[in-house]
């Protein structure tokens, strides 16, 4: 079935650059000070003044709450003191939802911040293969979804994403794991493809003897591209790699489905094929080969776990790991996170 | 699960409480219109407390009735819930079996005493591959489908035998025939198509993921629409059978509270230095 993919991959092919759809995308969120899931003393007034004065927007709740009225608790002392209360308690639950969370908050910043004191590689991949010695087993293939941070922030902008891509792929190496994707919604990394493998030597240089970097290759699914090592040396060196590292982007997800669908309905058209031939195989065969495989392992690095448009076909088991309240790449989700693929036990069904 | 709280009128007094406390949250405007559950943990809690495996089931059946109780009263629209994996059909005869009875008559239950079906207003889809399934539970299934098909209030999907791979691929293939038969045009498959065919097709985008037991992972479990960007998941440590509404009532106050707040307060778009600059300057001339 090679005709499918081509035919997907001249889809994908060249004019990526004028994909208006690439473009229009808007950023990823940014998890560094406006951290959502932060409370402030501020939003709990704001949430009081506003569940208690400002009218429901919607028809919907209008229409909810008339119903209610005739049948109501409080129907005697009429619709409008009712919702009233019910405003008012819903801000009175916030506020205390707020302050469990605020305390909830602090305490989790409080672990992060000892975990992280607690497990530092300090770039040396022998105290890393120390802490991955003690596992039982590890991920063939580990995934993780990173974001671009505000460009003011520390660490945040496109030298930032590629900065915490790099450091997941030096950890990888040293602790022995041979395939690694990275995700991210908009495709910096992909993007940004050359600055990426240098990062990444430079990184690699830092933690191993510079003369003799571990080799590393880079492969981009969606233009079906595979670069070696860093830029400028590629051509010297054998291909056997140490790591194969795949760049995804939300277009590697459902854009990629939807185009294997429209290859084989165009090839179903032309009676190429048939629809008896479309089975689970097929398009499991297809979508490895035009995004990879299923990771055994997803490391999430932000606050709460969001998926944001990860290649749906390719989390059916998958693990996924984060730190709650988390919004910095540090090796310290990265080991834990294998300690709990270690620990996890795996039963399809039963 | 509260019928050991013997002080006189509790129960009524816990029943207002969890009454006004739907009602406020539906105020918010914020509440989830389409949750998944995977309820998992049923038969690890028969072990610990050392009963068969199916009460460990009908206590778990309990336990989500008790759930979408307050998630209907809160106004959530569609709960999808992951019943029998087509996976499941590993497990050993006796238990597949005894699985099966318990569903077909839970969906009985949940039909004829119609307090759920009745009070919501329940309409109850089966989803997911129906040809694995014996004929006596088929028939007990298309029943409850044509009972309740004229309720409109909410919508119980039923995952039974399923699996997201599945439920994709019969999607794609519906599409594509669709193709075939002219009704669609394949360059105008896109992703509004693809969602239209799956088995939740009509109901809203799924919101929220609920899974019990602390297993971190989605088991093939409507898997395109939890990739989706925005979906918020959650993954408790209590085993099934323990939870309750009250952490029911935590995850829904949770997620009206967050998206009360990113709706209140927009992420500001980076500006990108270029554009900004170019406007300041069309604006001095």
């Amino acid at each position: 079935m090679t005709k499918i993919h081509s035919a997907v991959m001249k889809d994908h092919d060249g004019n990526w650059r004028k994909d208006q759809r690439d473009r229009q995308r808007v950023p990823a969120i940014t998890n560094g000070r406006t951290n959502p899931a932060k409370p402030s003393i501020n939003k709990v007034k704001n949430s009081i003044e506003s569940m208690a004065l400002s009218p429901p927007d919607s028809d919907v709740v209008k229409k909810k709450l008339e119903q209610n009225q005739m049948k109501g608790i409080w129907s005697q002392s009429g619709g409008n003191i009712e919702y009233l209360f019910c405003k008012v308690l819903l801000g009175v639950l916030f506020a205390l939802y707020a302050g469990i969370r605020y305390v909830q908050y602090e305490f989790n910043r409080i672990k992060i911040l000892v975990l992280n004191l607690a497990y530092n590689p300090s770039n040396s991949p022998q105290l890393i293969r120390q802490d991955v010695m003690k596992l039982e087993k590890l991920p063939r293939r580990l995934a993780a979804i990173l974001e671009k941070k505000r460009e003011g922030d520390v660490g945040g902008g496109v030298s930032g994403i590629l900065n915490d891509g790099s450091e997941l792929v030096a950890w990888s190496v040293s602790a022995g794991i041979k395939h690694l994707s990275l995700y991210d919604y908009d495709g910096h990394l992909k993007r940004n493809v050359d600055d990426f493998r240098d990062n990444v030597f430079h990184k690699l240089s830092k933690f191993y003897d510079p003369k003799n970097v571990p080799k590393f290759a880079v492969r981009i699914p969606q233009w079906n591209k595979v670069y070696f090592n860093s830029p400028g040396s590629e051509a010297s060196e054998s291909k056997k790699v140490l790591i194969e590292i795949s760049l995804l982007s939300n277009r590697d997800g459902r854009e990629t489905i939807i185009d294997l669908t429209k290859a084989m309905a165009e090839l179903c058209a032309k009676n190429e094929m048939k629809l008896s031939d479309i089975t689970m195989k097929l398009i499991d065969t297809e979508l490895i080969q035009l995004v990879g495989h299923e990771p055994d392992l997803l490391l999430y690095f932000g606050p709460s776990l969001d998926l944001q448009g990860f290649p749906p076909w390719h989390i059916r088991l998958t693990e996924l790991y984060w730190e709650q309240d988390n919004d910095q790449v540090t090796y310290s989700v990265f080991i834990r996170g294998l300690k709990k693929f270690a620990d996890c036990k795996m039963n399809v069904g039963k | 699960m509260t019928d050991n709280n013997t002080f006189p009128g509790s129960s009524q007094a816990l029943n207002f409480c969890k009454n006004v406390f739907s009602r406020a949250l539906r105020s918010s405007n914020n509440v989830p219109r389409h949750i998944g559950l995977i309820m998992d943990g049923n038969r690890r809690w028969a072990k610990r407390k050392h009963v068969e495996i199916k009460e460990g089931h009908s206590a778990g059946f309990h336990s989500m009735s008790r759930a979408l109780e307050l998630c209907y009263e809160a106004g959530v629209n569609t709960a999808t819930v992951f019943a029998f994996s087509i996976e499941n059909f590993r497990r050993s005869a006796i238990e597949v079996d005894s699985l099966m009875n318990l569903a077909s008559s839970g969906i009985r239950q949940v039909v004829q005493n119609g307090e759920m079906a009745e009070k919501f207003g329940v309409r109850i889809n089966i989803i997911g591959d129906r040809s694995l399934l014996p004929e006596d539970v088929l028939r007990e299934v298309e029943a409850a489908e044509k009972i309740t098909k004229d309720n409109t209030r909410a919508v119980l999907n039923l995952c039974f035998p399923y699996t997201g791979r599945d439920e994709l691929l019969q999607s794609i293939i519906r599409t594509i025939d669709k193709t075939q038969n002219k009704e669609l045009n394949f360059t105008n498959i896109d992703e509004a198509v693809i969602d239209e065919n799956l088995y939740t097709g009509g109901s809203p985008p799924v919101d929220l993921l609920i899974r019990t037991s602390g297993v971190t992972r989605l088991s093939d479990f409507l898997l395109w629409q939890l990739s989706r960007k925005g979906v918020v998941i959650e993954f408790l440590d209590c085993l099934w059978p323990d939870f309750g509404s009250r952490q029911m009532a935590w995850i829904l106050l949770k997620f009206a509270y967050k998206k009360f707040y990113s709706a209140s307060e927009p992420e500001l778009d980076e500006e990108i230095e270029g554009q900004g600059d170019s406007y300041s300057k069309s604006k001095q001339f």
